[in-house]
């Protein structure tokens, strides 16, 4: 197979602190190998950013992972080299690594809860490196820790110093984060997508953060992310890896500009933009087929011996939307919004503490439980993580007829194999898939599958929470046109639950702004997005990372 | 030879072997199941492992299988297959103590001889090296001679098993029976050949010097009243693995119903089993065991007419035991599956389940239960050991099985009192440590390897593994 040629810039002239040359990565047993990474040779120059970008599975952690011979067990380098400012990484011995991670190599992950010990203080986790590293004690060692959580913008650092991660914040645990990862005065920091739990608001500050710490340190940074938007606004150069293999390397402007390797071109076809309007008017209608009138949804607060309910929090407070069949209404907010409970709260998969859900003049709140079960068919669900929406002990065939047993629908088990067969074509899957195990299949295979299983009972509606949110851009265009294709021919209508502004611009044609357990705009889109009332969501719109903007101000 | 008859705790070992059968073919055709097995039988430890404790079952299996003996012939009121097979061992008995392989009793005894002067001698065993004429030259170099011929034989069982398996692997991988032993030695062939040939080998050497030894000596010597320790010690098996197993059998349905109830349903059912486990658990273990075992004796004694047969007195209290443990021992079980289930109703394919109005107890079954399986496996396993041990830590302190049942925690009791004697007995408690601490340490090793397949969360991240050669030179 003949592979584009590997387009790459011609080198900065400031000196390289990092190179990385003829990388290569390899899984599995050594008679018949997977090549993680395929010869990668990447330079990165003093106080110069580098944004790493490619879908799930490129390798770009990999990569990073194996610069600092952090890699898992299973993986193993079988060549290539890393020189860090003159010294050969690949020949230390482990004693002399540990002096390099953290010291000279920051490290700063995409889950801070998971990286910081949950029984230290902040303040001791950034103690330590500056005692390993620097050799710093006591009194001293205290100023430069209140010092470290001062610059990454901690409020009242000698206070929060003394506290537990778990009484930070998200965004708060990441600058704890940072901070620790500055704290051994790193040559390079490696952030390996660190802003992707993240909000959208939050996003936009780490970002501020960590370009402006880059330059005042004058530190050399490795970013990894595969977010273009967020790429533009961090990156002096952009490389681009594709299934373990460099294919492309060029400065920010020049990159955003014109791709020119054919891989780059298609991932730039493939992003959702907010201007891309595409979707055709909702049909009208009399009656709505869902009315939600004033849900509340709350979770008790217990306390005590005989742990009573002392208070709730009111996770949906009091929401009211209708959707009409064949129509998309997506619902934004930032996470803890409440928009993936509303969605759960409307299929009665909470308890609901009021309000009412109308469906085709019904109301599901009152209905009891054999009931709604029945009820259950017209109103489906399809996940953010396709990995755990399915059962990985069974065959997909049994999982897409679940739902027909649990109906009754199909008469004899030859019906409903037929059945299964017309729903994997119409997810554009084969019928033979069905006698395989959900692992066996790629996340974009595995949500068309999770989508044949909620057509299998044939809603009239489907909550999607998420649903491309953990896919690549490439596999998240084909999904939309998928579910828009299917509302075109099925009538279906949507729930769209998203925090991705650009995919609603792509399908939705109603919107609602979540904001703690609050609708505090709803509108069509065309008016929502582009010409927004509330300031929340004026402040979510500013947030987004828009490629072109002026992010070096 | 009398008629099959099927004791209580026969048809329960037998009812689990089927359900391992059907587990197996089960697994063939699975492949979430399939895989773990596979990474299991990947490592050498646990195929060695796996060998001892298949000669255990073994030895257990054909003490299962009971004949009821003929009236008259002198013989206990049942027989099993493995004591027709030893009948040499069950039979030749000595009037008390005699040291291993001894051909002289133990201690001195009054002995009248042919002038009719009372002298006090070592006197000669009835079996015990009774084909010697002259026992204090022809000794050493007859058991000897004897254990080599057993040792001999033993080596040349294993060679013919390795031949086998190398003819075996030649024919499925299209080789030279050469190229297929060399294959086998260099541990390329992708099964631990070596560590399931070498185990089997020394095994067989083991078994061919007993049993080369056994028709002519007493290889563990014999106890107060001149029973064959071997013997034993091999009847023992059948009761450590019994209880073993039927322990966690009895456990079993408790653990997974309730364990996976409360933490799916949560609410007051939750509840109720939260306050079942503690309160049951709080108890103290042997206390309860104590109580049982009394009034198992209380029901015995006014029930004297259903309990006839000596064999199935015993067999009843080694049951009520293994209930009786079950029931105490199931809590750890169910707290760790309320745990798991907690975790996997939040997971989205029973909430996808849920929406599409799947029955609770269909949920139950079809998306909870195969997905905790991984915890019962090597629960079961882990607790084996555990329970083996357990019961001789039980019959030693007299509320484990019954006296006149042949378990290494009676053989242990015994010899308490044999350890305090001048010159000590040492060898009863010497063999019932070995066979146990052989089952045990297999056990134990076999259950680390299924840990190590089955538990998801041991498959994660090292740190400095596996650098270029080149660079490790350097």
């Amino acid at each position: 197979m003949d592979k584009p040629p590997i387009v790459t810039d011609t080198p900065t002239a400031a000196p390289a602190l990092l190179e990385i040359s003829g990388l290569r990565v390899e899984f599995g047993a050594p008679e018949a190998p997977t090549v993680a990474i395929d010869d990668l040779t990447l330079t990165i120059a003093r106080g110069e950013t580098l944004v790493l970008v490619g879908e799930s599975g490129s390798g770009k952690s990999l990569t990073a992972l194996a610069v600092t011979r952090l890699l898992p067990t299973a993986a193993r380098i079988t060549g290539g080299r890393v020189m860090l400012g003159g010294d050969d990484l690949f020949a230390l011995p482990a004693a002399g690594m540990c002096a390099v991670r953290g010291r000279r190599i920051g490290f700063v992950f995409q889950e801070p809860q998971v990286a910081l010990n949950p029984v230290m203080r902040i303040g001791d986790q950034i103690g330590e490196v500056l005692h390993q590293h620097l050799g710093l004690r006591g009194a001293e060692r205290q100023e430069r820790t209140v010092e470290a959580l001062r610059a990454v913008g901690i409020p009242d650092p000698a206070r929060r110093a003394r506290e537990y991660p778990h009484q930070f914040s998200g965004g708060m645990k990441q600058r704890a984060m940072i901070a620790i990862a500055l704290a051994g005065e790193p040559e390079l920091l490696i952030a390996d997508e660190p802003t992707t739990a993240l909000d959208v608001t939050l996003q936009a500050q780490i970002l501020a953060l960590l370009k402006a710490e880059q330059r005042r340190r004058g530190m050399a940074m490795l970013f990894i992310t595969h977010d273009f938007g967020v790429a533009w606004q961090v990156a002096d150069r952009v490389a681009v890896l594709q299934a373990g293999r460099l294919v492309e390397t060029a400065a920010r402007e020049a990159f955003y500009r014109a791709p020119r390797h054919p891989y780059s071109r298609a991932l730039f076809a493939a992003l959702p933009k907010l201007e891309r309007r595409v979707v055709s008017a909702p049909p009208a209608a009399a009656e709505p087929l869902l009315a939600v009138d004033n849900l509340r949804v709350e979770f008790p607060i217990r306390r005590g011996v005989l742990r009573r309910i002392v208070d709730s929090v009111r996770a949906v407070d009091g929401v009211s939307l209708r959707l009409d069949a064949g129509e998309t209404l997506a619902v934004v907010g930032e996470s803890g919004s409440g928009k993936t409970t509303m969605g759960r709260g409307i299929l009665r998969l909470v308890p609901l503490a009021g309000g009412s859900v109308r469906f085709r003049g019904e109301d599901l709140a009152a209905l009891s439980a054999a009931a709604l079960r029945q009820r259950r068919r017209h109103l489906q669900v399809v996940f953010q993580d396709s990995y755990a929406a399915m059962n990985p002990r069974m065959l997909v065939g049994d999982i897409i007829q679940e739902g027909m047993l649990a109906q009754h629908l199909g008469a004899s088990r030859a019906a409903r194999e037929t059945r299964v067969a017309e729903l994997l074509a119409q997810v554009g899957l084969e019928a033979a898939h069905a006698r395989r195990y959900p692992h066996e299949f790629s996340g974009g295979q595995r949500q068309r599958i999770c989508i044949a299983r909620a057509l299998a009972v044939e809603p009239r509606l489907i909550v999607c929470d998420e649903p491309t949110s953990a896919l690549d851009v490439s596999v998240q265009a084909q999904i939309l046109d998928l579910l828009r294709d299917l509302q075109q021919r099925l009538g279906l209508a949507y729930l769209f639950i998203t925090h991705n502004l650009g995919v609603v611009a792509q399908l939705a044609h109603r919107v609602a702004v979540m904001h703690q357990g609050v609708i505090v705009e709803e509108g069509p889109v065309e008016e929502v997005l582009f010409a927004p009332c509330h300031a929340y969501t004026q402040q979510l719109l500013a947030a987004v990372p828009k490629i072109g903007d002026g992010a070096d101000a | 030879m009398g008629e099959f008859t099927l004791l209580t705790t026969d048809a329960c070992l037998f009812a689990l072997l089927a359900v391992a059968i059907v587990y197996c073919l089960q697994a063939r055709r699975h492949e979430h199941l399939r895989a773990p097995w596979r990474e299991v039988w990947r490592r050498p430890v646990a195929v060695g492992a796996s060998v001892v404790l298949g000669a255990f079952m073994l030895v257990a299996v054909a003490d299962s299988i009971h004949f009821e003996s003929r009236a008259g012939s002198g013989d206990g009121d049942v027989l099993s297959a493995l004591d027709i097979a030893l009948r040499p061992l069950r039979t030749g008995s000595e009037t008390t103590y005699s040291a291993p392989l001894a051909a002289y009793a133990y201690s001195r005894e009054s002995v009248v001889d042919e002038s009719g002067k009372l002298t006090r001698i070592y006197p000669r065993l009835v079996h015990g090296g009774a084909h010697l004429a002259d026992p204090g030259r022809e000794h050493g170099a007859d058991v000897a001679r004897r254990a080599a011929a057993g040792a001999a034989s033993g080596l040349l069982g294993g060679l013919a098993l390795s031949t086998l398996c190398v003819l075996a692997v030649a024919r499925r991988r299209n080789r030279a029976p050469v190229a297929a032993a060399r294959l086998l030695l260099a541990g390329r062939a992708g099964f631990p050949w070596r560590s399931l040939l070498g185990v089997s080998t020394a095994l067989l050497i083991v078994i061919g010097i007993c049993a080369a030894l056994a028709p002519h000596y007493h290889v563990f010597g014999t106890d107060k009243v001149g029973n064959d320790v071997l013997y034993q010690a091999l009847k023992s098996v059948r009761t450590g693995i019994l209880i073993g197993l039927l322990t966690t059998l009895i456990s079993l349905p408790f653990a997974l119903a309730l364990g996976i109830a409360a933490g799916y349903f949560r609410g007051p059912i939750d509840d109720a089993v939260q306050y079942l486990y503690t309160t049951l658990s709080s108890i103290p273990g042997v206390l309860l065991i104590a109580a049982a075992a009394l009034m198992l004796d209380v029901y015995m004694t006014r029930h004297a007419a259903d309990f006839d047969m000596l064999a199935a007195r015993a067999d009843l209290r080694l049951l009520a035991l293994c209930a009786i443990l079950g029931i105490t021992s199931w809590t750890s079980l169910c707290r760790l599956l309320r745990a798991e289930a907690l975790k996997l109703r939040e997971i989205e394919f029973v909430v996808a389940a849920q929406a599409l109005g799947v029955r609770s107890t269909t949920i139950l079954r079809r998306h909870l239960l195969p997905n905790v399986m991984h915890i019962v496996m090597i629960t079961t396993v882990l607790d084996f050991s555990g329970l083996v041990l357990a019961e001789a830590a039980l019959t030693y302190i007299d509320i484990g099985v019954d006296p006149s049942m042949d378990s290494w925690g009676n053989m242990i009791n015994g010899a308490r009192l044999e350890l305090a004697r001048e010159p000590a007995v040492w060898w009863s408690l010497a063999a019932a440590m070995s066979f146990m601490f052989a089952l045990v340490l297999a056990a134990n090793l076999f259950a680390d390897a299924v840990r190590d397949a089955f538990d998801p969360r041991l498959r994660q991240f090292g740190a400095d593994r596996d650098l270029p050669a080149a660079t490790r030179e350097s």
